[in-house]
């Protein structure tokens, strides 16, 4: 039986994070993905011949720019290609463009609301001291708030501390944006219902609330957060799709050591006296260490690749209350040529940049509602980029190849989701698409639609939830994924969890995975 | 010109007066100055029909803050809480939920077993949370910018008060807080009409559905200071409607408050920064040094200080708060009490799931009045003796989600009547014979209740 000093289980991105930065450490490290090939939700696959997709996540932004220093992610390949615009279509044939150049999407604003053209300086201004303020947090082990340790008790008030450094006013804001639905605290800035819409987009990624639902504007919040190169608010794309950024750390992890192996499902951890002592794959072999890493989400790390009788009760209870409730599907289409906006005809620089379907706060609203009854939309919300137009070797010469994130799409479907049901709801992408770019729907080659469902199947992330888990603010910071067990740790002694179930969480970013290994190194484990 | 009080109070709400009356128990001399002809704000009992009386706006008796009640010694203050505290209708008949929490269980056993055995335990764990609550309500809201020692010390209580809760119930305290009340009844219970029975708490009077985040706050805010178990029970006032506002009233005149009905205040006057006295309508001055507004904040911070003493970040802090009324009144006065309403002394909720709570706020939401609106029934004659004639009887609708600003226009003759006829209809489905009982109809609007309580 071969001896690691670690064996992490799953190789998703903050699987290969926590991988690499344990072989840094000098631990002798492994990596165990189920997949042919790593990344999990962040995979590149050539879904139709000469098509490349970012299958599953898309874009990216939030990936800690200490894990790309201390990895030298650049030097094993990472390139971010910025995304520098968002065009929104309109239902009276206008747009509503946000570009590269501040001024110019200034006066883009301007012609639609000069009060807003004023608020939106104000509110970026704000919304980026409210990132700056709570960024420290994203690098941050939450304490136990219930704990008298003296450890938690000095994280507690180092926490309660950074709020008080805040300063009244941001302190009042960040209170509003923790609490307040994305609606009612961007009524409080603008009034062009359209810009409230494409704002509050980001506050419902990934939950199942809609824009008026309190809660949302944090989720907003944790979008402001990207950073490329240092600068805030920038989304970009990798070369060679989300994918090359899994191959990346996989590569950076390897140099330093660590090994990964694919096709290699573990089907148990095994426990003996309250210690993880490694785990039993699918194929009978057994691999001995005294870290066990799991970087699967939170039900499947406690309730399913343990034996339950290992875990406390109210544990077990703590993890089914945990709500996944993926609510987004995703829609990849091979094109044979670029969408033909009706607002915008023609080849433009809207086509590098992402085109959102979010013409007003009602529809998007609406489009929950369908979902709240167990429906898909009718008119979902999206989020359409085309990457081959930043990095033409994701489609053959000409073509092009186009990824809709899609929201909302509720797990539990009423009837559950058949292979027709799955099929309707790509057509409700395509007759939304239609309406804005009549040509998409000839210039479709080929279409991988995929339901919270067939994400579910494929990853593994249950109920397909693309943040291994809500972002609600009851499933944040010491409650993620449940009160007591924020701290990377689980109720058996060597088992680890390092995935986006756990804080930070959420989006291609690695903190979760950083900050788990951070901690095994911390406590002598491994 | 009277220049002989050192505080004068806008408003003979109740808080309004617990406020004069505290301040002359101190010492002070207060004038409190009442716009209309009785005091009692939102309290205030109103005759809608010939001998038919009202208290639209009281729901229940609320919650008393027990220093209030000790320090000005109020007196006439007995709660009854109803055997049923709330009940809904079920398709044969009604799920009543009892305050006694065993005839409670047994009632929810008969449409889930599962539901009636976690009965105590939920019951115990709201107990808990609204009691936390209560102890927090007290104490003032600590400024968090403030760096002094005595400004710091109600934060600290707070935080040994909730890590004085122990580990389960102060974890259950902090996630429960943001959820919606739907989460919360679904992690507890499979049984709809209970759930909504419990839930239709979690979204009075907010602009919220049982699936929006908060409203489990909500739900533990409204039992703050209701015993266990009592669902919604915080009971009535046994000496009628208005008992409050007399107990508040009579330890102001025994502590030597002038209050003075008809008197509007038009504005409140600033000089060099500091308030020099008020205005009322009728042009006279009042000069004082200190004054306390009893009206809500939009009223009294933008309508009555001239805007150039606030710094424009404050005045934008005021407009964005909220009020965004959402509920409707509809008052009944009745010939006679229909069979299924009898010795009816608690509320009669009339959703029977969070699903129909959640529609009717899809329509609020978009600025309609609901279709199919969510109703909750009470009958004041059956809780005090002289609010309807002998053998007649008052019932009082409150309505779910008819927002404050309709999308389509105002609230105008034919879009009250369009809600009466609703309400009405719905009320009579579950209650068989009320529309027939039916004498005379209130409608009163978030509109129209701006107009009368201001």
């Amino acid at each position: 039986m071969k001896r690691y000093d670690a064996v992490v289980v799953g190789g998703g991105h903050n699987g290969l994070v926590t991988a690499a930065y344990l072989a840094r450490a000098g631990r002798k490290t492994l990596v165990l993905e189920r997949r042919p090939l790593v990344g999990g939700a962040a995979v590149t696959e050539e879904i139709f011949p000469g098509f490349k997709f970012s299958v599953f996540s898309y874009v990216v932004s939030l990936l800690r720019p200490e894990i790309i220093r201390d990895l030298e992610l650049p030097r094993h390949g990472l390139q971010i290609l910025p995304l520098e615009s968002t065009v929104v279509p309109l239902d009276n044939g206008d747009y509503l463009g946000s570009w590269a150049d501040p001024d110019q999407t200034r006066r883009e604003l301007a012609r639609h609301s000069p009060k807003d053209a004023e608020a939106a300086v104000l509110f970026g201004r704000l919304m980026h001291h409210m990132a700056m303020a709570v960024r420290p947090i994203l690098s941050m082990v939450p304490p136990d708030p219930t704990s008298m340790s003296p450890g938690d008790l000095k994280g507690l008030l180092k926490f309660g501390g950074h709020f008080r450094s805040l300063g009244a006013e941001r302190f009042h804001a960040l209170h509003k944006l923790m609490t307040m639905s994305s609606a009612d605290y961007l009524d409080e800035w603008f009034e062009f219902d359209p810009l409230k819409a494409t704002k509050s987009a980001s506050g419902i990624i990934g939950t199942f609330l809609g824009p008026r639902s309190p809660g949302t504007a944090y989720v907003l919040l944790h979008h402001y957060m990207g950073e490329i190169d240092g600068a805030f608010r920038a989304w970009g794309f990798q070369k060679g799709g989300t994918g090359a950024i899994s191959e990346t750390i996989s590569r950076a992890a390897q140099a330093l050591g660590a090994e990964i192996r694919t096709n290699a499902a573990v089907e148990q951890v095994i426990v003996k006296n309250g210690r993880a002592t490694g785990v039993a794959l699918a194929s009978g072999e057994e691999i001995s260490a005294p870290v066990v890493v799991s970087c699967l989400d939170p039900r499947r790390t406690f309730l399913q690749l343990v034996d339950p009788k290992e875990m406390p009760g109210e544990v077990i209870e703590a993890i089914g209350r945990f709500k996944f409730r993926g609510s987004s599907g995703k829609v990849n289409l091979a094109l044979s040529e670029l969408p033909d906006l009706t607002c915008l005809p023609g080849v433009g620089p809207h086509h590098r940049g992402s085109i959102s379907i979010s013409p007003g706060l009602d529809y998007l609203e609406r489009a929950y509602d369908d979902a709240k009854y167990g429906e898909f939309s009718q008119h979902p919300y999206m989020d359409v980029i085309i990457p081959s137009m930043i990095d033409p070797g994701m489609a053959p010469p000409g073509k092009h190849v186009m990824s809709c994130f899609v929201q909302y799409a509720p797990y539990n479907v009423n009837g559950g989701w058949t292979d027709a049901k799955r099929e309707a709801f790509g057509d409700s992408v395509v007759n939304t698409l239609a309406r804005y770019a009549p040509n998409i729907k000839s210039a479709i080659i080929g279409r991988q639609v995929l339901t919270p469902d067939d994400i579910e199947r494929t990853t593994g992330l249950t109920e397909g939830n693309i943040f291994a888990g809500e972002l609600a603010l009851h499933q944040l910071f010491f409650f993620r994924p449940i009160p007591g067990w924020a701290n990377y740790r689980t109720p058996i002694k060597g088992y680890w969890q390092c995935g986006a179930g756990t804080h930070p969480g959420g989006g291609v970013m690695g903190a979760s995975g950083r900050l788990a290994a951070l901690e095994i190194i911390k406590s002598g484990a491994a | 010109m009277s220049a002989s009080f050192d505080v004068a109070v806008i408003g003979g709400g109740v808080n309004g007066m617990v406020a004069a009356a505290t301040l002359a128990k101190a010492g002070k001399r207060v004038v409190v100055l009442e716009r209309s002809d009785a005091i009692g704000g939102q309290g205030r009992i109103g005759e809608f029909a010939p001998g038919f009386r009202a208290d639209p706006l009281g729901h229940d008796a609320g919650w008393l803050p027990p220093p209030v009640s000790r320090e000005l010694g109020l007196s006439g203050l007995e709660r009854v809480v109803p055997e049923v505290t709330v009940s809904v209708p079920v398709p044969d008949g009604r799920l009543a939920l009892s305050r006694e929490l065993s005839s409670a269980a047994a009632a929810i056993r008969r449409f889930s077993p599962k539901d009636a055995d976690r009965w105590v335990g939920f019951c115990t764990r709201l107990a808990k949370l609204s009691g936390f609550l209560e102890a927090l309500y007290v104490l003032p809201a600590p400024d968090i910018d403030s760096s002094s020692l005595a400004d710091l010390l109600p934060l600290l209580g707070v935080a040994r008060k909730l890590r004085g809760l122990g580990k389960v119930d102060m974890v259950e305290l902090l996630r429960t807080v943001p959820m919606s009340v739907q989460e919360l009844l679904d992690d507890w219970f499979d049984c709809d009409p209970l759930k909504a029975a419990i839930g239709a708490s979690g979204v009075s009077n907010i602009r919220q559905g049982p699936r929006s985040g908060g409203t489990a706050f909500v739900l533990l805010h409204h039992h703050v200071g209701a015993a266990i178990g009592a669902i919604r029970g915080r009971g009535y006032w046994k000496a009628g409607p208005d008992a409050l506002n007399r107990a508040v009233a009579a330890a102001a005149a025994r502590f030597g408050v002038t209050v003075r009905l008809d008197a509007e205040v038009q504005h409140i006057t600033v000089k060099d920064d500091r308030v020099t006295g008020v205005v009322l309508s009728t042009g006279e001055e009042i000069t004082v040094a200190t004054v306390i507004s009893g009206a809500d904040p939009a009223r009294t911070l933008l309508g009555m200080v001239d805007p150039v003493w606030f710094d424009p970040e404050f005045l934008l802090a005021v407009r964005n708060i909220k009020f965004r009324g959402n509920t409707a009144r509809v008052l009944y006065a009745l010939d006679r009490l229909p069979d299924s309403l009898q010795g009816m002394t608690g509320v009669l909720s009339l959703a029977g799931t969070l699903d129909q709570l959640e529609r009717s706020y899809d329509d609020a939401k978009y600025g309609r009045c609901s279709e199919f609106p969510c109703v909750e029934l009470q009958l004041p004659s059956l809780r005090w003796e002289g609010m309807a004639p002998a053998g007649k009887h008052v019932a009082v609708a409150q309505v779910h989600s008819a927002p404050y600003r309709l999308r389509e226009g105002a609230w105008d003759v034919a879009r009250k009547s369009g809600l009466e006829a609703r309400v009405t209809a719905s009320i009579n489905h579950a209650v068989p014979g009320f529309g027939d009982a039916v004498r005379h109809v209130e409608v009163l609007t978030p509109v129209d209740l701006e107009a009368r309580y201001g």
